[in-house]
């Protein structure tokens, strides 16, 4: 039986087509992963599904009828919800309250129920449920029946949420369901999720796809876009791969393998990054001793924290989240005050410096969160390649930029890192996130440094991008520059580093060398010593 | 590629265009029904303003020297709104310049023209900025709201320039509160007999300079860049504690240069009705929402606003028409102006549709109906 079914379903923006003649058949009660590279379609055929979108031509089928959706709210009513990457919940409300928001439960009152009383009235069944049922809904909430209905979804799914919870003191697994209850809650039969783990822990991520296989079991059908193939090969019954906009490949998951689905994604085989060449000897480039930072809310996020990195060397830095990584960069890269230790580059101390002083020191800095330091959304493609660099010679002169050379430096970084653009003069805020990152990369190493530092350069990124990134993380240190590699992803560390440290709880627990397997290393991030009781 | 660029830059600057003239249009046809509640008919009283104003050369000429100060004020607040801070204390920053600079103007008997009117102006730009300064300071290194401290100030500028008028610098010989006349060599004297002074001409160079500092320099590059994502732009080093300092000084230093203009160009003494009412640091405010805080689009809303000015006042002596109803229109047109009417990027018919749609939402919209906009949120 198909829950929902394309034909020829075509998106075009402009000259632009965004989907081209899209067939997709999903069958009920099945999960379907929808892979692709960044700015192949995925989003804009989901977008289309849920009535976010109109069609340009082609037609969409809810269980063989065809339909049109001119906003989500149609959607939801033919039972299609959709779970978007980035949430929109209020912080300030309970679970509850963001579930049942828009569609309050109100308290109603029966005006004749005392008549109920009469003997008269009592007598007659028919006529008593009659003065009973007549209720008049009130303009006000209630507040008791919301929590209850909810709690009735949450446990029929299994979510193990508080319905009375406040929604900021969530963590972003438990908000990421607080979203899918939502829809669940609005009876939804067909779920879409877009890049559900993208913002997840490996653990969480786990527990999503079990919530998922949960959702399956009650018979609800789930389509789930991402580039993440291990999740695609743990959770999906089919795979249907999208590249430039077309249906390239389908296939039943059990059909199939990460290798089959990457060359399917990309068009090409994907190599896997060599581990480097011969290990270096170089001297010690840039060394952090006894580093400590303290968080806002007074917390010692990183704590004594010490470790230096040679040149022609990848250091890299595991752990799970939340252990201290994000503060730790924070400090080195002069966004957080250092409470004590030293930072010593090349010799020279430079513990503390501003943003500024970091780059003048040929620091570069892949940071954590893209579009927050990372890039500005807002501002144009070439304004932000310059961004850091914009005080270059090449750039400004007396207080004034060049137009043509940001223009050049724009087309260079664009043109030599693969940067693909729809509009070269439009906002960065149409690049899709593999092109974000890749333009944040062209930038850092253009930039020729000595010493780069790289929070989760890959993170929500496609494999195509992945791969580059890797490349050009390893053409850096064959360079003989020195790396430091900070990544929750295990495996990106164990591939591309020389020695790797481990930190839990804003301190480092361990040092393991290259080849360490990733048994003892995930052990080490959860805390446990190595050889310890 | 050039052709298409240039299409989608003439669609955008349509819309913004068209952003700023519908308010307007709205605001005009408020207005109308107050004139024809005044028994005054409409269309001859707004060709009246608008021929007055700017069909006749003398007309025009005094619309670009009204204009000139809300070139300046309009751009003091556009500079800030651009950095995401915002600078509501023009009004008190500009009544200072202007006081300075009478004070300088009447005080000093004897000196050059080319030394008198330079050195009136700079202490005006000088005190503008030094004022503008107590808000930055606390906001750059405490952390206090901006707007709440430059507002507040305004009314401490009022009042001890009141205080001093009336007092220390109180030009007996008046039978109003005003000091003393600046003296001749201070005063701009009129272009070719023509309502024009030199302030027009240095307002525009000021407005010359500012374009090239938003199109062009870095300090306008890492300003863009804090207004849109303070955080990126620490992380690209730029010193935003600084940068925020700079702009409240930059955005002073216009709003005293607007006031020192305007005492040595049409004041000459300062009264306490010295800026008129609402005041030339408000109507600032309005021509910098008008032109979307871009340079350019500040320039042209100032002339508009000066016509306006000019125009009511010009009515007010042909018809029964007070000069009142300037503050009607201008507060229609600040209440439509909240409304953005099309975005950026919108196809004309696409727009018009939004439009029509929205007008229909606020009569369709029924209640316990979910609409998309409460969904998507």
């Amino acid at each position: 039986m198909t829950a929902i079914e394309t034909r020829k379903l075509t998106k075009k923006f402009g000259d632009f087509t965004a989907n081209n003649e899209i067939d997709i058949r999903v069958e009920r009660g099945e999960i379907k992963a929808v892979v692709g590279e960044n700015g192949a379609g995925k989003s804009t055929l989901m977008n289309m599904l849920y009535g976010l979108l109109q069609p340009s031509s082609g037609e969409i089928l809810v269980d063989g009828e065809p339909v049109r959706f001119a906003s989500p709210s149609d959607a939801i009513k033919r039972g299609i919800g959709m779970v978007h990457q980035h949430f929109k919940l209020s912080p300030n409300l309970t679970v509850f309250e963001n579930v049942v928001l828009g569609s309050e439960i109100r308290r109603a009152f029966a005006p004749l129920k005392p008549l109920c009383l009469l003997p008269f009235v009592r007598k007659r069944p028919a006529l008593n449920d009659k003065f009973a049922a007549r209720r008049l809904p009130l303009p006000l909430i209630d507040a008791a029946a919301q929590k209850a209905a909810v709690e009735r979804t949450i446990q029929k799914y299994n979510l193990g949420l508080d319905a009375a919870a406040l929604v900021k003191n969530l963590s972003i697994g438990e908000k990421q369901r607080v979203e899918i209850l939502k829809m669940l809650y609005r009876d939804v039969q067909i779920l879409i999720l877009d890049e559900p783990t993208g913002v997840l822990t490996p653990r969480e991520a786990d527990e999503l796809i079990s919530s998922l296989k949960e959702l399956r079991r009650g018979g609800k059908t789930v389509i789930v876009i991402t580039h993440k193939l291990r999740e695609v090969m743990d959770a999906s019954d089919s795979v249907t791969v999208i590249r430039g906009g077309a249906v390239v490949g389908e296939a039943k998951t059990f059909d199939t393998d990460e290798k089959k689905l990457a060359r399917m994604m990309v068009g090409r085989d994907i190599e896997r990054p060599k581990t480097g060449g011969a290990p270096v000897a170089g001297g010690v480039v840039y060394e952090v001793k006894n580093l400590s930072v303290v968080a806002p809310d007074g917390r010692k996020a990183v704590d004594g924290v010490s470790f230096n990195i040679r040149a022609g060397e990848i250091l890299g830095v595991a752990g799970v989240e939340g252990n201290g990584q994000s503060e730790l960069v924070k400090a080195l890269t002069g966004l957080m005050t250092v409470a004590g230790g030293t930072v010593l580059k090349g010799g020279a101390d430079i513990t503390d410096a501003w943003p500024k002083a970091v780059r003048e020191n040929k620091i570069a800095v892949i940071p954590e969160d893209r579009y927050g330091q990372g890039l500005c959304r807002d501002m144009t493609v070439a304004q932000n390649a310059i961004a850091g660099y914009h005080r270059d010679r090449q750039i400004s002169r007396f207080g004034l930029l060049s137009k043509k050379a940001v223009i050049r430096r724009r087309d260079g970084l664009v043109k030599n890192f693969d940067v693909r653009l729809c509009d070269p003069d439009g906002d960065v805020s149409q690049l899709s996130g593999g092109n974000a990152q890749k333009l944040i990369v062209a930038r850092e190493l253009s930039s020729n440094p000595d010493v780069l530092i790289a929070s989760q350069p890959t993170r929500g990124v496609d494999v195509g991008s992945i791969e580059f990134i890797h490349k050009k993380l390893l053409e850096l240190k064959d360079a003989g520059k020195a790396v430091l590699l900070v990544s929750s992803e295990l495996s990106e560390i164990m591939n591309l580093s020389d020695r790797v440290i481990v930190m839990y709880k804003g301190a480092v627990v361990g040092e393991a060398p290259r080849g360490a397997d990733g048994e003892t290393l995930g052990l080490m991030m959860a805390g446990v010593m190595p050889g310890g009781g | 590629m050039l052709k298409e660029k240039t299409v989608k830059n003439i669609k955008s600057g349509v819309a913004a265009f068209c952003n700023a003239l519908i308010p307007v249009l709205l605001a005009f046809v408020g207005g109308a029904l107050i004139i024809a509640a005044a028994r005054e008919n409409p269309f001859s009283v707004y060709a009246t303003m608008l021929g007055r104003a700017l069909f006749t050369p003398d007309g025009f000429m005094r619309v670009l020297h009204v204009a000139a100060p809300l070139i300046l004020t309009g751009l003091a607040i556009g500079v800030t709104f651009k950095a995401n801070v915002f600078n509501m204390g023009v009004e008190g920053q500009m009544l200072l310049g202007g006081f300075v600079a009478g004070i300088i103007g009447a005080s000093m008997r004897g000196v050059p023209a080319a030394v008198h009117i330079p050195l009136c102006l700079t202490a005006a730009v000088f005190s503008g900025a030094l004022f503008a300064l107590v808000p930055a300071l606390l906001k750059a290194y405490f952390k206090v709201n901006e707007m709440v401290v430059t507002l507040m100030l305004n009314y401490a500028a009022v009042e001890i320039l009141a205080f001093l008028a009336e007092g220390v610098f109180r030009d007996p010989s008046a039978g109003y509160v005003s000091t003393d006349m600046i003296a001749g060599s201070a005063a701009f004297g009129r272009l070719f007999g023509t309502n024009l002074t030199a302030f027009f001409l240095i307002a525009l160079a000021a407005f010359a300079v500012m374009a090239v500092v938003f199109k062009k320099s870095r300090l306008g590059y890492e300003i863009t860049a804090i207004g849109k994502n303070p955080e990126f732009a620490e992380a690209a080093g730029m010193n935003v504690r600084k940068k925020i300092i700079a702009v409240m000084l930059l955005s002073g230093a216009l709003a005293g240069l607007a006031g020192a203009g305007w005492m040595l160009g049409e004041k000459y003494r300062y009264t306490l009705d010295f800026s008129g009412s609402p005041g030339l640091g408000w109507d600032g405010m309005l021509v910098s929402l008008l032109g979307s805080h871009s340079v350019f689009g500040i320039l042209i809303a100032a002339v508009f606003y000066g016509a306006l000015k000019v125009g009511v006042s010009q009515a007010a002596l042909f018809t029964k028409i007070p000069n009142e109803i300037i503050f009607v229109i201008q507060a229609l047109i600040i209440l439509f102006l909240s409304v953005s009417y099309l975005s950026k990027n919108v196809k004309f018919r696409e727009g018009a549709g939004r439009i029509f749609g929205k007008i229909k939402g606020i009569f369709k919209r029924k209640k316990g109906e979910r609409t998309d906009e409460q969904h998507t949120l």
